[in-house]
């Protein structure tokens, strides 16, 4: 178990390593001039040479390519994040600040998607080509097909034409005031929940019904262990490996699918932040938060291997 | 009595086996519509979208750019079904137009896409070796971000444009025809036909685009059907997150995005068409896909 960790986790360095190249490079490489951005086309205009190269010396554009990066590594290892070009706050003091609700929304969502994913599944399964089935099919389908940010707006509609309710945009305190955290975050979990469910249900119906057909299940049933036992302490926890790893994998559709969710219902979480950087073309804010965004996806998926190893022994063997 | 004539006997014969292009592609689509009613009642609306975006310019009942101040914001009525907008353009004529951009650039993003990470994957499982090991890390280093961050990053890099989110979605697009054409070649590539060319002394060149490609092209389709969907929501959540095509050319992720700006309250018409649009379109796209898979290969119903 330990090697398996270790080696893991090294793998990870080597991707998270891997992972800030591709970011510099998009950031850097590709055309389009971070001035452009900073000040503008028509400033840019007004600047003469020598204040353009003041300029880029200034935001340290100006050294070689492998000092930028190895600069903004270092930045990183100290905490350092910047500052956005248009805002005071420093990049980091934004993560802290607007970070746990984007966490707490995730978090939450993962919990409804198996909430709602898993009986649905056990279900559908159980009783194959029922009107069940079918419904539980046809759900999972059109989930796939609708955008979570337009389910946002729909509902944040819908619940002020009915009720004239709107959800706090404000005041997200998880231990302070647990209820209007609850009411800013319960919208966007809900849609990406039932996002990530629409997977999760596919994925645990088609696995239970494969180990359902196994010996061991057929000797269990033929013990005489009641169907439920069968299903619930025989069938469930070796089906419900490969739903634990795509789990994992939706974790990157629930961080990318936060922003537009946390647009659309206004939720002021890291993802707003990010919707921020991108409208107003900050680029080094982006830089950092994408890379940000990168790593926490890297590694809650080493978290979720390390988890199916210590769950599964065939794995840590192999 | 063709006997005495063995030349047209042949040619009959020949005619008999092999009807003509037409009736066979009607053949197909008739065994499609026969194994899946579903996937072939939604390739019918998907057919009927495609139509509706070729045909947007003279099927638009107004002009989608042409504001009019004298109907601004109006809730659906008979001149305009689906309202209009906060400067009084007309909805649905922008939700028909945005059809037109919302599938060239989600097409386009996957054939892109999906053609440079099949011949990636082509050279990756026909080489092999190191060349294939440091492609592998690559392609892992794509995957380690979210489809949309990515897109987002290289859409806001390269600044708004048309070809610039049709290059932001194809790369995101690239891993998977990368991965999936690999595991294809690796097996293929094995194969005694493979060998024989390769025993006549057919070039790489020849035997990795003669002999090997055309294996691959079911599972390219296979691929690409069932991206579309997917390419069309991210098309889609750029557009409203203001690094898509950039407005007033209507998409249905910009006219959501414009939605919020219409006021405190964005009016329903506003919010509810352009988003059925992207539902039935990607609804349409991926059960069609559904369909496509399992009539190309049975052994991949249910994953994918």
């Amino acid at each position: 178990m330990l090697r398996y960790v270790a080696r893991r986790l090294g793998l990870g360095v080597l991707t998270v390593f891997g992972v800030s190249v591709v970011v510099f490079l998009i950031m850097r490489i590709l055309p389009g001039d971070p001035l452009v951005a900073v000040l503008g086309s028509d400033g840019m205009q007004r600047l003469t040479e020598e204040q353009r190269t003041a300029y880029l010396t200034d935001l340290g554009l100006n050294a070689p390519l492998y000092q930028q990066y190895l600069g903004w590594m270092g930045d990183i290892l100290r905490g350092d994040f910047g500052r956005s070009f248009f805002r005071s706050e420093s990049v980091a003091d934004m993560i802290l600040r607007r970070g746990p609700l984007t966490a707490q929304i995730a978090a939450l969502s993962v919990l409804l998607s198996w909430v709602v994913g898993i009986p649905v599944a056990i279900v559908s399964a159980l009783r194959p080509n029922s009107v069940a089935d079918g419904a539980v099919r046809f759900l999972s389908i059109f989930f796939l097909a609708v955008p979570g940010f337009w389910l946002g707006m729909l509902i944040v509609l819908g619940l002020l034409f009915a009720f004239g309710y709107r959800a706090p945009l404000t005041g997200a305190d998880l231990l302070g005031d647990p209820w209007t955290t609850l009411q800013m975050i319960l919208g966007p979990a809900i849609v990406l929940g039932l996002g990530q469910a629409a997977y999760i249900a596919r994925m645990a119906r088609s696995s239970l019904l494969e180990v359902i057909r196994e010996d061991y299940v057929r000797t269990a049933r033929a013990k005489g262990v009641n169907a439920r036992a069968v299903i619930r302490l025989h069938a469930l926890p070796n089906a419900l490996l490969p739903v634990i790893t795509l789990s994992g994998i939706l974790l990157g559709f629930v961080l990318a699918g936060s922003i537009p969710v946390e647009r659309a219902f206004g939720a002021p979480g890291l993802g707003q932040a990010m919707f921020q950087a991108v409208s107003e073309r900050d680029v080094f804010v982006m830089q950092n938060l994408v890379f940000l965004y990168a790593v926490v996806f890297v590694v809650l998926n080493i978290v979720v291997d390390i988890l199916i190893a210590w769950l599964d022994p065939r794995i840590r063997y192999a | 009595m063709s006997a005495t004539d063995p030349a047209s006997a042949e040619a009959a014969v020949a005619a008999q086996q092999r009807p003509s292009a037409p009736a066979r592609t009607l053949d197909w689509l008739r065994r499609f519509a026969r194994r899946s009613p579903v996937s072939a009642f939604w390739g019918v609306v998907a057919a009927l979208i495609v139509l509706i975006a070729v045909l947007a310019p003279v099927i638009a009942p107004a002009d989608p750019l042409t504001a009019n101040f004298r109907m601004m914001s109006k809730p659906p009525n008979e001149a305009a079904w689906f309202g209009t907008d906060q400067v009084g353009r007309d909805v649905l004529s922008r939700v028909i137009h945005g059809s037109q951009t919302s599938l060239m650039v989600a097409v386009a993003a996957v054939l892109l896409g999906t053609t440079v990470g099949a011949v990636w994957g082509l050279a990756c499982g026909y080489f092999g070796g190191r060349f294939d090991l440091f492609s592998q890390r690559i392609i892992e280093f794509m995957q380690s971000f979210p489809d949309l961050i990515l897109a987002m990053a290289i859409a806001m890099a390269l600044g708004a444009g048309t070809w610039t989110v049709i290059l932001a979605i194809a790369i995101t697009r690239i891993p998977f025809g990368g991965r999936v054409i690999r595991s294809v070649v690796l097996s293929v590539k094995e194969m005694p036909f493979v060998e024989a060319a390769r025993g006549l002394g057919a070039s790489h060149m020849r035997l990795m685009f003669r002999h090997i490609l055309p294996q691959c092209v079911a599972p390219y389709l296979i691929l690409a059907t069932a991206h579309l969907g997917v390419a069309i929501i991210i098309e889609a959540s750029l557009g409203f997150l203001g690094v898509g095509i950039p407005p007033p050319n209507p998409t249905w992720g910009n006219m959501l995005a414009d939605s919020l700006n219409a006021g405190l309250v964005p009016p329903w018409w506003l919010v509810l068409f352009p988003g059925v649009a992207i539902t039935i379109t990607v609804l349409a796209f991926n059960l069609l896909g559904d369909g496509i898979r399992d009539m190309l290969d049975p052994r991949l119903r249910g994953s994918v």
